[in-house]
């Protein structure tokens, strides 16, 4: 072998096979390894032991970005840029700036989300090694696999292979980097 | 009992509720004995005043579950089949609670007509020197408010409630014995009249029974604010029941994170729909500033004087209490699926709900130089008296039924979907 793999494919038959096989790549240690399905199976994150999204924290952030912004501006623009009387209100309330505020509360919220979304899953994504393997269009069928990447410190050929054939994976390939 | 659940739900023995029940009576009894002094302590008005906010918040609360239910029959929800059953259950209270309703009715005919809601004295004196008999602000809507119209709705509410909650229940328990498609059809039916009607008479009933207390004022928010507190107060009390039935070993094997995380989703999107009336109502009314509408902010936050009362701090305890508090322990994920946690969200909302619920009631009891009487005052304790008397009939009311069918609906065509709910 000339140069080090991009990882090793196995392939699994059934759901529960993966998940089972999933459960022991995950307690052995590994870090950078995924598991490719033809649909969702349910608990297969916590099979993976992978925690929740950070997403919801990215939101908040910008969430709590919308509003300060929305109270800040109309505080800034209408009591001390350009001071001006509207309808004989305050120069500057809480009250009035708070539909602002509360909009950009929103859209911020959702920038935040969607964009924090594509960072965290790193999408878009147009080339990847597994797209080299012959079998993969199968994952989209009736086909489970799992790769494990080259780059996790705890990867070494003759072990992962070992551990993912203890594990009940068929065909397990080299993957081209 | 956890293992055998996901199999075959068995129905609860008939005798695990019934000692519970009779306490539950017993506390509710004694509430109400101990509201009956208050008449002689602080006068039948003050008196009159917390009952009407005992009833009014087991009443929101029995409205937000029928609502719920219908709102699970209407989408054909799936994973709220296995909490609906102890909504069906929590829905036996309406017919008491027309009957505890009674008494305010009878007070205000039978011992002075103005006890509770002022317009019914045409001859009582209002600011300004002349009566009510002779107010323009009353004349124009008096074909509204008038004694007649007020106990026909009344009785209408009821009759509708007791009648939507009865066609649901024998639908859903029934089809536990037969299994017969046609009782999911036959709610779907319900669901879809009894939406309207709720939607109508929870508005009515809002405006009759505490809007009118001031009848200058306006408010088209009005009944909307209620239904966010009747939503937020079943939902509450949904969480509470789910964590004492798991605990109790009930709900075992049958509730999972996720049912927790959606209710808990709920109550979030409640909290915010809520703010976002209730602000609504305040803003436009600062923001027009017209003195018809403001003096109904006016009474809750200041004296004549000019002084700052007692109801401005209430206010501030809503607005951080009903709103904020929930809003940001609600946003996280571990609070929502933690038990005792989101069991504790769930007390604090019924707490603010209560408190909402005399903010909006209360200040209708002034003094002689017309402020609101102040929230901490022996009024209180006729308000708590209260609360424990109504809701002590109410849970009564839930347990006599719980054990009169099976814990879940087994036999609804969700109820599969409902076992395995996941996000």
């Amino acid at each position: 072998m000339a140069a080090q793999p991009y990882g090793l494919i196995a392939t699994f038959e059934t759901a529960p096979d993966l998940y089972h096989a999933a459960e022991q790549v995950r307690d052995a240690g590994y870090r950078f390894w995924d598991c490719i399905t033809p649909f969702p199976v349910h608990g297969l994150d916590k099979a993976m032991g992978v925690k929740r999204s950070i997403v919801p924290r990215i939101s908040l952030a910008g969430g709590i970005t919308g509003f300060i912004t929305g109270m800040s501006m109309i505080w800034w623009t209408g009591a001390y840029d350009y001071q001006l009387i509207v309808g004989g209100k305050p120069l500057f309330s809480p009250m009035f700036a708070f539909p602002v505020s509360y909009e950009l509360t929103i859209l911020f919220t959702a920038f935040a989300t969607i964009i924090g979304m594509f960072v965290v899953n790193g999408l878009p994504m147009h080339y990847h090694p597994v797209l080299k393997y012959d079998q993969i269009r199968r994952g989209m069928d009736d086909t489970f696999f799992i790769v494990i990447e080259a780059r996790d410190p705890r990867f070494n050929l003759a072990n992962t292979k070992a551990l993912l054939e203890k594990a009940g994976g068929k065909a397990i390939t080299e993957l081209e980097p | 009992m956890s293992s055998q659940a996901v199999t075959a739900p068995a129905a609860l023995p008939a005798e695990s509720a019934s000692p519970l029940a009779g306490k539950a009576l017993t506390i509710g009894l004694a509430g109400i004995a101990l509201t009956v002094p208050g008449i002689f302590v602080s006068g039948a008005s003050a008196v009159a005043h917390s009952w009407l906010v005992g009833v009014t918040f087991w009443t929101a609360i029995a409205i937000g579950m029928l609502m719920l239910v219908l709102i699970h029959h209407i989408f054909d929800a799936s994973w709220s089949t296995v909490i609906r059953r102890q909504y069906e259950h929590g829905l036996s209270a309406f017919k008491w609670l027309g009957l505890l309703f009674l008494p305010l009715v009878l007070a205000t005919f039978l011992y002075q007509r103005d006890i509770v809601w002022p317009w019914m004295n045409l001859a009582r004196e209002i600011h300004g020197g002349h009566t009510v008999g002779h107010d323009p602000l009353y004349l124009k809507k008096a074909s509204f408010l008038s004694p007649g119209m007020f106990i026909g709705m009344t009785a209408g509410f009821f009759l509708i409630w007791i009648f939507l909650s009865a066609r649901l229940r024998k639908a859903s328990f029934t089809q536990d014995s037969d299994g017969d498609l046609k009782w999911t059809y036959s709610n779907r039916v319900t669901a879809a009249m009894g939406l309207p009607l709720g939607a109508l008479t929870l508005t009515f009933a809002a405006i009759y029974w505490v809007k009118s207390l001031e009848y200058h004022w306006f408010s088209t928010m009005y009944g909307v604010w209620f239904f966010a507190n009747c939503a937020r107060g079943a939902l509450s009390i949904g969480v509470i029941i789910m964590v004492w039935l798991w605990h109790r070993g009930d709900y075992k094997g049958i509730l999972n994170n996720n049912h927790f995380h959606s209710i808990g989703m709920l109550m979030l999107a409640f909290t915010v729909f809520w703010a976002y009336v209730t602000f609504s109502q305040y803003f436009l009314i600062w923001n027009a500033n017209v003195p018809e509408e403001t003096f109904w902010y006016n009474l809750r936050e200041l004296n004549h004087d000019g002084s700052t009362n007692q109801w401005w701090y209430v206010g501030l305890v809503i607005l951080f209490g009903h709103f904020l508090i929930p809003f940001l322990a609600l946003l996280s994920y571990r609070y929502k699926v933690t038990k005792h946690v989101i069991r504790r969200i769930a007390y604090w909302i019924l707490t603010v709900i209560l408190i909402d619920i005399c903010y909006n009631i209360m200040p209708a009891l002034k003094d002689s130089h017309g402020d609101a009487v102040p929230f901490l005052s022996l009024n209180l304790v006729w308000i708590l008296t209260s609360v424990v008397g109504v809701g002590g009939i109410c849970v009564w009311s839930y347990l006599r039924s719980f054990p009169t069918a099976k814990l879940i609906p087994i036999r609804d065509p969700r109820i599969g979907e409902s076992l395995t709910h996941h996000e």
